[in-house]
């Protein structure tokens, strides 16, 4: 629980530390690309807490979403329709639901833990 | 099997906190928008590529320098470092300077003698504005009322009248005069003071300025004070 939180911690320490910056044309990509990365992460948890994680879907999946999306804007910014958007709005939708399936999941677990602890005190 | 999801995990919680961090700043970055249109870029632009060719130029005069120094034989070296010196005093505005240049007089306007408006001495203000105006044109050498006008001197009010290099400029009318490299640079000068606006910031002073026309020899006068060093040491002998 606790090592990949010290890995975000340490992500974001080493981000700001180093000071990379990416010019302003590239952000739009970069911002795509965090949001199918978190979209990916909760999937990930999702699946690990409905005990159907896998380590290759896992893994293909957050780096073929990332280029995926990045490669959608690369387009959008071609073909003159922002098309990132469309990434935005599916990647936005997954994240809600996962959450939300995450949210429903860690409920019913603590309300099972209740009414266990509560059967066997009884 | 629970540590290599949780270093998976770790691996991409930590790409992603990086990959945060700099959107981040880029973000953040910089603060300002850059709201310059096309022309206050052209304009800036002009102006650092004038700096560029000012120290190139700089940079040739050394250069020229560094090579005397090496074309000199040894016994000569002596008279190359004086002659650095003295080109040096020149620069400084230690020396006196002869060149082609203009005249200024200013005088009490004729509608402030008039009316018998009492002549003040010339605001330090006003005096500020004229040396900043003037200070357009490059290479040019400036005397106050007698006083040497460089990078060292200080227009100030001392005991409420108006002094430079601490010396009180006297009340109008008095002169200035200014040398320019060449005579068109004089010129170029005139026309430019003929035409410029600080007239009218003269006239609310109740003063004129009389703009005489370039001359061929006009001799201004040395910084009479010492320089004080503050920050270079000589070596003792030896090392």
């Amino acid at each position: 629980m606790w090592l990949p939180l010290l890995g975000l911690i340490f992500g974001v320490s080493l981000g700001l530390l180093s000071d990379i910056q990416i010019p302003q044309v590239y952000s739009n990509y970069l911002s795509i690309a965090v949001l199918a990365a978190l979209d990916t992460l909760f999937g990930g948890i999702r699946a690990h807490l409905q005990h159907i994680y896998d380590d290759k879907v896992f893994i293909s999946g957050f780096f073929f979403n990332i280029v995926l999306a990045a490669c959608l804007a690369f387009l959008g910014v071609h073909l003159g329709v922002d098309l990132y958007l469309a990434a935005v709005f599916a990647f936005g939708v997954r994240l809600f639901q996962n959450i939300a399936v995450i949210r429903r999941i860690l409920l019913a677990k603590w309300s099972d833990r209740g009414k266990n602890s509560q059967g066997e005190s009884s | 099997m629970k540590k290599t999801i949780n270093i998976k995990f770790t691996l991409v919680l930590l790409l992603i906190g990086f990959m945060i961090a700099v959107q981040y700043n880029s973000m953040e970055n910089p603060k300002q928008r850059d709201t310059r249109d096309i022309w206050a870029i052209r304009q800036e632009l002009a102006e650092e590529k004038k700096l560029h060719s000012e120290l190139l130029s700089e940079i040739r005069e050394l250069d020229n320098t560094i090579s005397s120094y090496r074309s000199l034989s040894d016994s000569s070296t002596g008279q190359a470092i004086k002659d650095t010196v003295d080109r040096l005093h020149q620069k400084a505005g230690t020396t006196d300077i002869e060149g082609p240049g203009i005249v200024i007089e200013v005088r009490p306007s004729a509608e402030s003698i008039a009316y018998g408006i009492p002549i003040t001495s010339i605001s330090s203000d006003l005096l500020t504005r004229f040396v900043n105006d003037v200070n357009r044109f490059k290479g040019i050498n400036m005397e106050i009322d007698g006083k040497r006008y460089n990078v060292m001197s200080s227009i100030r009010v001392i005991n409420g009248s108006t002094s430079v290099n601490g010396l009180n400029v006297s009340t109008p009318p008095f002169k200035i005069k200014i040398i320019s490299q060449t005579m068109s640079d004089s010129e170029k000068l005139y026309n430019y003071l003929l035409a410029s606006s600080i007239h009218d910031d003269f006239y609310l002073d109740n003063l004129i300025l009389d703009i005489k026309p370039p001359e061929k020899d006009i001799v201004i006068s040395g910084w009479s004070e010492k320089f004080e060093n503050l920050y270079l040491n000589e070596l003792p002998k030896g090392d």
